[in-house]
Formats: structure tokens, sequence, C-alpha cells
């Protein structure tokens, strides 16, 4: 992206917002920065009304400072709690009707190929498990059948959170939601392992439990959808408001979680995404 | 009455776990030249992670405001 499109023009900075000119001067754009980094940079998400705890918004933070290439990153974004945080963010975006985020992903992806030939642009589907593994579901996996060069990233909070807690697919067996008054009666959907069969060619669980292998996930799950095909993220993020726990125990939900067995990080990687990241990797060294 | 986290300064280290893991962004800020955090009290939602991750105890939650 051409930086002029962003800076504010001269005698017009003391007009514009302070968070937009926090962005201008001390944002990330073109700057190579991680997670490391974090507290040293002005952040890609700004000030958001997600609950005190929110694992979801813990992750947004985390996935957002891992982006490679976040001026010339489009997030395809869809209904749910993470959309009340993009209207906040710092990298172009756009909200698609639930559920179609990987239908508007693919046409986005496609256009900008068309339009922009020459350039590198990263179309990044960032959603909730509803709108993943439920009511799009249908739009997700064709667009792994259709081997689109787009990157999924679900947001797990196991729940449909925004509309008060009501049970999803991606809710583990047993739990007491709404509409699950006597404990969910089907086990949480595999959908890591179906995306492998159905040909993604990157594909990981991770949490913000880990912060920095979390952003190598991340970093991955674009690189590959960009040379290689489609990749699926999923990334654990409890919700303390609808599984009424209190907000600072969301990280050590993460570790129980994985003590009971009931949760665990992974990678499938396909020969040829371990080839090109075997490359971009120890060039990057 | 909000409830925001206070930075006892000389228990840090400067480790940075807290700002790895706050839902909040830009509320932990690190500071280069004395190695160590600083917390944006207006914007902090007083949740408390932090405060579970720092290894020094230097984080608590406080009441701010009336
Ligand atoms: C087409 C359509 N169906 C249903 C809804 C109602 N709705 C809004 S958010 C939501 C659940 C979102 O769950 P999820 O995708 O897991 O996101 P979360 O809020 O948990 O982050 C539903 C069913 C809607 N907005 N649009
Ligand atoms: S309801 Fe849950 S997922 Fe939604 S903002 Fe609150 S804590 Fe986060
Ligand atoms: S976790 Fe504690 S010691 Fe480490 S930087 Fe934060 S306040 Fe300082
Ligand atoms: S209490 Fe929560 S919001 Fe406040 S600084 Fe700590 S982690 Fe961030
Ligand atoms: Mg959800």
């Amino acid at each position: 992206m051409n930086k002029n499109l962003f800076k504010i023009s001269p005698g017009f900075e003391d007009i514009m917002p302070a968070e937009y000119r926090e962005l201008v001067h001390d944002g990330p754009y073109g700057k190579n920065l991680g997670v490391s980094d974090l507290g040293t940079f002005k952040e890609l998400l700004e000030e958001h009304p997600l609950c005190a705890g929110c694992g979801l918004a813990l992750s947004l933070r985390l996935i957002l400072a891992s982006l490679p290439n976040p001026e010339d990153t489009i997030i395809v974004g869809s209904t749910g709690c993470s959309s009340l945080a993009f209207p906040q963010v710092g990298v172009h975006n756009i909200h698609s009707l639930f559920g179609n985020q990987n239908a508007v992903a693919s046409g986005l992806k496609r256009a900008l190929k068309l339009r922009f030939p020459e350039k590198t642009k990263d179309v990044v589907a960032i959603a909730g498990d509803g709108a993943t593994a439920d009511i799009g579901l249908d739009m997700v996996m064709h667009s792994w059948f259709r081997r689109e060069n787009i990157a999924t990233i679900m947001l797990d909070n196991e729940a449909y959170a925004n509309t008060g807690g009501q049970e999803s697919g991606m809710s583990p067996q047993g739990t007491v939601l709404y509409m699950a008054p006597k404990g969910k009666k089907f086990p949480k959907i595999s959908l890591p392992e179906i995306a492998r069969e159905v040909g993604c060619a990157y594909v990981a669980v991770g949490s913000p439990a880990q912060p920095r292998p979390l952003e190598k996930m991340v970093r991955r799950t674009i690189l590959v959808a960009r040379e290689i095909g489609p990749t699926y993220l999923q990334v654990f993020c409890p919700c303390p408001t609808n599984y009424k726990f209190k907000p600072q125990e969301t990280v050590a939900k993460i570790k129980q979680r994985e003590k009971e067995g009931t949760f665990q990080t992974r990678e499938y990687i396909t020969l040829e995404a371990q080839k090109l990241l075997t490359k971009l990797e120890e060039g990057k060294k | 009455m909000y409830v925001a986290v206070k930075l006892e300064d000389g228990k840090c280290t400067g480790c940075k776990l807290c700002i790895f893991i706050c839902p909040e962004p830009n509320v932990l800020k690190f500071s280069k030249e004395v190695k160590k955090v600083a917390v944006n009290e207006g914007r902090c939602k007083g949740c408390g992670l932090c405060v579970t991750i720092c290894p020094k105890e230097a984080l608590a939650s406080a009441s701010i405001g009336n």
C-alpha cells in the first residue's frame, strides 16, 4: 500500500483524532514488527467494547500483531463478538453477512489478483465458531474444495457468545449452555482434521496462552495461503461471560483444558507447504 | 467506581509477560529507556489477567475514581 494514502495532509494534523495521529506516527505499517514488539508501537486494534478478560479480544490483538503484511491485508469478518471490535481495527476489513465470510473472501481475493496482479494482497477470513463451523460451514468448506488462496481463522469461544451463550457445534460434549439445558449431546466438531482431509495446505490449532507460537501459526496460515492454497487456523478463545468464570481466569482455563486433554495445540502441514515454510523461515534467520 | 490495575514500579523487571496477556490494546506500554512497563489506567478494564501472570507481583487491581 502506498503510505501516502493514510498520511495526514499538512495543516490537518490538529483536527484528526489523536488515535489516528498515533497510528500514522507509531503504527506498525511497513516496519516488520511482531508480538515481541507489543507495548512499543501503536497497535492495529483500538479501544474496543468486548468484555473484560475476553479471550477473543486477546487473540485478535495477538493475531493483528502477527500479520506479515498488515498494510496489504484485507480481513473479512462476520457477525459475532469480533464484529464489535472490527470497527476499531486499523487494517482494511469487510463485515459480511453471518456465515458468508469465506464466500466474500474468495471473490475478493480473485478480484484483487486481477486488479493488482503484480502485488501481494493477503485475504484473511476471521470469524467465530458459529460463523465458521455451523452457519457458514458450507461457504468455508467450498472455499477449501475450490482451493482458494485465502486464510481462514476461527475465533473459537465454543458458543454463540454474541447472542447470549447458545451451544455451537464447537462446544464440548456435555456443556450446559442455552439450547443445551441438559448438556450438549454431541462432541465438538473436529474441524482441523476435516480441513486437513479436504486439502488445506496448512492447518493449526493454537491459543493466546502461547503468544509466540500463535504468532508463528498466524504467519504460516497467511504465507501458505498466499503461495499454495487454503489454510485454516483455529484459535481457542475462552469466554468468561458465557462460560461464567472470572475474567482473570481466561488463560488458566486454556491450561486446565490442556491438562484434561480436551484441548490440544497441533499443526498439519503438507509436504509442499513444509518446503515453502522451510525456505521462508530459513531466509528470515 | 472503576477497577484498574496499578503498577508497583520498583518491582517490575520489564519481562513484558503482562503485555502479551492483556486483551486491551495500548494499555501496557514498555519503555525501552527504563526497561519497565507503564499502565494507561484509563484504558484498563481491570480484568486481572496481567496480575495472574506477573512473576514479580508488581501488578495489583485497585479501585480508581469514585
Ligand atoms: C444470518 C444470521 N443468522 C443469525 C444471526 C444471529 N447471530 C448473531 S451473532 C450469532 C452467533 C455468533 O456466534 P459465533 O460465530 O460463534 O461468534 P461469537 O459471538 O461467539 O464470537 C448469531 C446466531 C445473524 N446475525 N445473522
Ligand atoms: S461475550 Fe464472551 S466472547 Fe463475547 S466479548 Fe464477552 S467475553 Fe468476549
Ligand atoms: S509481568 Fe510484571 S515484571 Fe513483567 S513487565 Fe509486567 S509488571 Fe513488569
Ligand atoms: S487488568 Fe486486564 S485490562 Fe487491565 S492491564 Fe491488566 S490485563 Fe490489561
Ligand atoms: Mg463463538
